[in-house]
């Protein structure tokens, strides 16, 4: 499915069944999966991949996106940055994962590695990203066999697998009118005419809320609002039909009114064409709302990954619990002093030794933290974390 | 509009008074640089900060938070209103009618901390210069007192007193963070003016900044107006809250009163906005339609009609004024007393 080209998408309003039952996302990805059965020929594929949760509880092989020991380094001047240092995690489909982590952690090279387009020199040495759009018939494919400017990759990103970005504003060119930018786009992943495109373009403005849509294509970037260019950039990001999203902090340069609005929307995307999301952020809020399992970073590793309950109820990673109590929600009753975490984010070129986050940590063990790496282990069905806390 | 709001309820006096504030700034187009409009980014406001508290000003961006911090320390030039400080010895002066001159000593008592840790400090300047600045230009000290006043405010913001000859690049963001509210500190100031002090920080650096500001400000008794548009973090440090939507107030309260309880349809749009903190609360979000309205442009009437879902005629007619409610908040809503707004 990913070397060939791309069946054109169906007429819009056939093939997406509406789900307004908000409820039914949340750990329960396989309810929703049945109810995407079903459809017209433009998007049979898509369903069939969509119907193909069984009902059983998700294991990694039916990931449509599994990372596997992904390293992504950057050679500079200074020495080499080892800003993704062996990171694995899942993306079910049609469920949302949540990267969580601060500046530096690695959360963001880690999108761009899956998609090839780390800047130099910045470079992915090692590494697994199997992606796997249908799991029925585990026909997955490892990215990172193609070259970075292959075909193939050229027809995944964009197209099977697409990327929203935290700045909107210097995400579009200035100098080609938001039309001419979405007709790019389906111009190089669809056989439509120019007016099928035109129109799509249309349809994709309209479905995201942009008023007046059809006048709005021949206006430039600079006339849209922030909440709009969003829009706008989640309308680019959906025109192909992706499989996987991957939204980078799609809602930190905007306000929590415009930042609701658009989680909104992004959930009403996902449930409308079944896709999977990854999403980035270092907000806590926005993981508790958006997401279905966590992966928390910290230093271009992973420390904890599990369901998003359980990351909120039972965090194990002293990490993870760090994060949850020292950051302010509206949990916290004001005037109160909040537990913080002391130090701060080495910088990735004076990694500490052992588990990184050992300096900060307040279950720290000498002898053992500062000199042995944990690894990535499960400690129950459903949580697996990098720890010596849980060692055996 | 002023509002009775010297004679507060819990008895502390009032430090600042503002009343009536309002900011326009022209829009200039063409080679003649005509004036062709103005955006009016402060639209008569009144509020006042009691000695000691923090008052945080809250609002989606454009709403004109910052303006009003910064036509407080004039540092825009108010278009109208008084800013009633009082000072030390209990007199008040209005602010707003000050030459530059006559602002100076007034200046040392107010000092503003920044958002941006980077480029707030002079790349070109070490620690000791930076923090040293300020008693510099009010002629504070000789150079070994400035130098003794440094190292101990370094110990009050947590830095060790040796790092006085690094340059700023050394630092992290908090660290920078701390040299900032150090420098705003040297002066003995009686009100800090932060806006979005802590926006630019990792969230596991964030609570570190803001129990230093609460640990400051019970030593040594300050108060603070912070601008934030964080809203999780202005509960965590305000004593009261003033939410602005395009240039005016919708309305003033504590935080438990503006979150558990907002009385004005915009408060309760933004709270509900506010990401939860545990997904098993994730409930249909209460969306606000629509983009906030443009302050060059504004409609008629009450500012938030258009994306009110309890506006009726009036509200697109006349302007809501500020006023006292029943159980003495300040709300700006004609119906603030007949509907029931709820945060889920």
């Amino acid at each position: 499915m990913t070397t060939e080209t791309r069946e054109p998408p169906a007429p819009l309003d056939s093939g997406f069944r509406r789900n307004d039952d908000a409820s039914a996302r949340i750990g329960d990805a396989s309810a929703r999966n049945d109810d995407m059965s079903g459809g017209d020929d433009g998007v049979s594929a898509r369903n069939d991949v969509a119907s193909g949760g069984n009902g059983d509880s998700p294991v990694a092989g039916d990931a449509i996106l599994s990372v596997r020991g992904l390293e992504t380094q950057f050679f500079t001047d200074e020495g080499i940055v080892r800003a993704v240092d062996g990171v694995d995690f899942d993306v079910l489909p049609g469920t949302t994962m949540g990267i969580v982590g601060e500046s530096g952690c690695g959360k963001s090279i880690t999108a761009k590695s899956i998609l090839q387009i780390v800047e130099a020199p910045g470079r992915i040495i090692n590494g697994e990203i199997s992606y796997n759009p249908r799991p029925e018939t585990n026909s997955s494919t490892d990215l990172l066999s193609f070259d970075a400017n292959s075909n193939e990759m050229r027809a995944i990103r964009g197209g099977e697998i697409s990327m929203i970005f935290q700045e909107p504003m210097t995400s579009f060119s200035g100098l080609h009118t938001f039309g001419n930018q979405i007709d790019e786009t389906l111009r190089l992943h669809t056989n439509l005419t120019k007016q099928e495109r035109f129109d799509l373009g249309v349809d994709w403005l309209a479905r995201v809320g942009i008023p007046n849509p059809t006048q709005r294509m021949h206006e430039y970037p600079f006339r849209f609002s922030g909440g709009q260019l969003q829009r706008a950039m989640i309308a680019m990001a959906m025109c192909t039909n992706p499989r996987v999203l991957i939204a980078d902090e799609p809602t930190t340069a905007l306000d929590v009114t415009t930042q609701a609005q658009i989680l909104d929307l992004l959930q009403r995307m996902q449930e409308e064409n079944d896709m999977a999301i990854l999403f980035i952020t270092h907000d806590l809020g926005v993981i508790s709302e958006i997401a279905d399992e966590v992966t928390v970073m910290y230093l271009g590793k992973v420390v904890e990954t599990g369901p998003v309950f359980s990351f909120f109820d039972e965090p194990k990673h002293p990490y993870s619990k760090a994060l949850l109590t020292s950051i302010p929600s509206m949990f916290t009753s004001s005037r109160e002093r909040l537990p913080s975490i002391s130090g701060s984010i080495p910088h990735p070129q004076n990694r500490p030794m052992g588990c990184a986050f050992h300096p900060r940590c307040q279950s720290f063990m000498e002898g053992t933290c500062d000199v042995r790496e944990p690894e990535l282990a499960s400690v129950n069905e459903a949580q697996e974390v990098s720890c010596f806390l849980y060692e055996e | 509009m002023a509002v009775e709001t010297s004679e507060n309820g819990n008895g502390s006096a009032s430090l600042l008074d503002v009343r009536g504030l309002v900011k326009y700034f022209p829009i200039k187009r063409g080679f003649l640089r005509r004036t062709v409009g103005t955006v009016k980014a402060v639209d008569d406001i009144s509020f006042d900060i009691r000695e000691g508290e923090t008052l945080s000003l809250v609002g989606e961006s454009g709403c004109g938070k910052s303006t009003t911090a910064r036509s407080i320390i004039r540092a825009y030039e108010p278009t109208a209103g008084e800013i009633i400080f009082k000072t030390e010895d209990g007199d008040s002066i209005d602010l707003a009618q000050l030459s530059l001159v006559e602002m100076r000593p007034f200046r040392r008592q107010m000092q503003m901390i920044f958002q941006d840790p980077f480029s707030s400090l002079n790349p070109r300047m070490n620690i000791y210069e930076i923090i040293s600045e300020p008693l510099l230009v009010h002629g504070i000290g000789s150079s070994s007192e400035r130098e003794d006043r440094v190292a101990e405010l370094l110990r009050v913001v947590r830095l060790r007193p040796e790092y006085m000859r690094r340059y700023p690049h050394a630092f992290s963001g908090g660290q920078r963070q701390r040299i900032g509210i150090a420098r705003a500190l040297a002066v003995n100031p009686r009100l800090i003016l932060a806006d979005e002090p802590v926006s630019g920080l990792d969230v596991s650096v964030q609570a570190q900044v803001i129990n230093l500001m609460m640990d400051l400000q019970d030593e040594l008794g300050l108060t603070y107006l912070f601008v934030s548009h964080d809203l999780s973090v202005v509960k965590q440090i305000s004593n009261r809250v003033v939410v602005m939507y395009v240039g005016r107030i919708a309305e003033i309260g504590t935080p438990e009163e503006l979150f558990d309880s907002p009385k004005h349809p915009y408060t309760a749009a933004l709270m509900s906005s506010v990401p939860k903190p545990h997904p098993s609360q994730r409930t249909k979000r209460y969306v606000l339609e629509g983009e906030v309205a443009n302050p060059a442009n504004p409609p008629t009437g009450c500012y938030f009609h258009p994306r009110c879902p309890f506006a009726t005629d009036q509200c697109k007619v006349e302007v809501p004024p500020l006023v006292k409610s029943k159980d003495g908040r300040y709300v700006s809503c004609h119906r603030a007393d007949e509907i029931e707004l709820t945060v889920n």
